[in-house]
């Protein structure tokens, strides 16, 4: 049997609408009665095995974004388990986690001690990524003299270099100028050929066809198909005609 | 002893990162002004001037303090140096409760956008204010070692303060998250700080109500008295800090509270910032 790198046992996630202010300062005393509450998954339960590179399909509010921020380690569920085994690293908010009075070069160490990596490793990574961020001599300076679209290419360069067991790819990223977008894309092509499990989050089923064999289809938080793309994307469609 | 856990995982192999962090934490908060890090003596000192003009000069009775420290006579400071080194620990004291409440807010970045150790972000604020506080007591001693003289018992100094430290970081392990979730206690907290003041020992002796012995056993509960008092038992009274057993006793019990409901409700609401923030 193949190794599962994430798992996830009946998972539910429920925001806690509350009415107001005041209702939100109650809360931190009381639990509140009945609270108006929106499900954002619903016993959510599926395995990824290492190597594979999994689709996540659905409309907007489906549940992909938490989904993705509870396989990344941001938000947590109210109910059931999840299990990752392994560096993640994810290209969602590139700009976002930076500390902007730090030069470019001490956000390459903070991202690595988040992500619980020894110096030494950091060392040998750090070249690449100031070369793959084309960055040169401002990577020491404070990254809130960076542009944005070098802000995204260093947050990019980082996840992409720290040989993650499993990234997380939002396809909607936009980084750089076109010849740099196509360096990203080889890169991240690159590193799924090298065995790295991809979870892929896309709108568009071209996309997902041309790199996911397996695909998830998610709706108002929970998976109404799981299994191989093309049926996936068929089931997608048909649901989007029903509406 | 698994709810310790958590706040003490997230140090686990941090510690470099939060020196790093606080340092960047100074940068921010003095970079771009011209005279920089001068900022953190200006502001302190034309506090204790505006004190020492209103109480000297302004209501012209303050000129010097009558101590009770329970001897056979109460003996006389001069208000000045009186206040300075009670004054000195609470500027730490109320950017710690102020700011330590502020904290996530300000840097949610680190909370709803990438996985972060969250309970460093006190940690690291808090020694960055540390080390302005560290700076302050430096400028202080000067003063202490021409107007008082040095005394073995200054050294006590490196017992307050890390406790000083400690009491307030765990006591921001409460009021953090709990601001992070609502800003009406955040603005509680913000608008109590003037009352908490002038309900401490700074500007005067909170030993010295003599004529009612149940105030003067309330004001061992005020956790800020202990430390300016504290500060004061090493730079000016040289007296042992185990020396007042009672004020010793109660400050240990309302640490070892505010240290365990800090744990409960940072892990209370640790999984639940995310969604707030």
């Amino acid at each position: 049997m193949a190794e599962a790198i994430i798992t996830f046992k009946n998972v539910s996630k429920t925001y806690i609408l509350y009415k107001n202010d005041q209702a939100r300062f109650k809360a931190l005393f009381i639990k509140p009665k009945n609270p108006k509450t929106n499900k954002a998954l619903n016993n959510v339960s599926f395995q990824i095995n290492k190597g594979e590179s999994v689709g996540i399909v659905g409309d907007n509010g489906a549940g992909k974004s938490t989904l993705l921020k509870m396989i990344t380690g941001v938000a947590f569920p109210d109910e059931g388990e999840i299990i990752v085994n392994g560096k993640v690293a994810a290209l969602l908010e590139l700009t976002a986690g930076f500390s902007m009075e730090m030069t470019g070069r001490e956000n390459i160490y903070l991202k690595g001690y988040i992500l619980g990596l020894e110096d030494d490793y950091i060392k040998t990574i750090e070249e690449n990524i100031i070369e793959f961020a084309e960055l040169g001599d401002y990577i020491d300076q404070p990254v809130r003299t960076y542009s944005s679209g070098m802000k995204m290419r260093l947050g990019f360069a980082i996840n992409v270099n720290i040989e993650p067991d499993v990234l997380v790819v939002d396809e909607a990223l936009a980084v750089g100028d076109a010849s740099f977008k196509k360096k990203c894309k080889n890169k991240i092509k690159e590193i799924i050929s090298a065995g790295t499990t991809v979870l892929y989050v896309s709108h568009s089923a071209a996309s997902v066809k041309e790199i996911c064999p397996r695909s998830i289809f998610l709706k108002k938080g929970t998976i109404i198909f799981d299994g191989p793309t093309e049926e996936t994307l068929k089931v997608y469609e048909e649901s989007k005609k029903k509406k | 002893m698994i709810l310790l856990f958590t706040i003490f995982k997230e140090h686990k192999g941090f510690g470099k990162q939060i020196l790093l962090l606080a340092k960047n934490e100074l940068i921010k908060t003095y970079k771009g002004a011209v005279i920089g890090p001068l900022w953190a003596v200006v502001k302190p000192a034309f506090t204790i001037f505006v004190y020492w003009f209103a109480f000297s000069c302004g209501i012209k009775t303050l000129k010097s303090v009558n101590i009770n420290l329970g001897g056979p006579e109460p003996f006389s400071i001069d208000f000045f140096t009186f206040m300075f080194i009670g004054i000195i620990p609470w500027f730490f004291i109320q950017d710690s409760i102020t700011q330590g409440a502020k904290t996530l807010r300000t840097n949610r970045q680190f909370i709803t956008k990438v996985k972060f150790p969250v309970s460093t972000i006190l940690t690291y604020t808090s020694i960055s204010r540390l080390y302005v506080h560290i700076f302050l007591v430096a400028i202080m001693y000067v003063y202490v070692l021409f107007a008082i003289g040095p005394s073995w018992y200054n050294l006590q100094f490196f017992l307050y303060c890390p406790l000083m430290f400690l009491f307030f970081l765990a006591l921001s392990w409460s009021t953090a998250p709990m601001s992070a979730f609502s800003k009406d206690f955040e603005s509680l907290i913000v608008s109590i700080m003037s009352g908490i003041f002038w309900l401490s020992g700074i500007m005067y002796d909170s030993y010295g109500f003599v004529e009612n012995p149940v105030l003067n056993f309330v004001m061992l509960f005020n956790p800020i008295n202990f430390f300016v008092n504290g500060y004061r038992n090493c730079f000016l009274y040289n007296r042992p800090f185990f020396e007042y057993k009672t004020e010793l006793v109660i400050f240990l019990a309302e640490f070892a509270v505010v240290f365990f409901l800090g744990i409960f409700n940072y892990n209370r609401l640790r999984k639940k910032l995310p969604d707030v923030l």
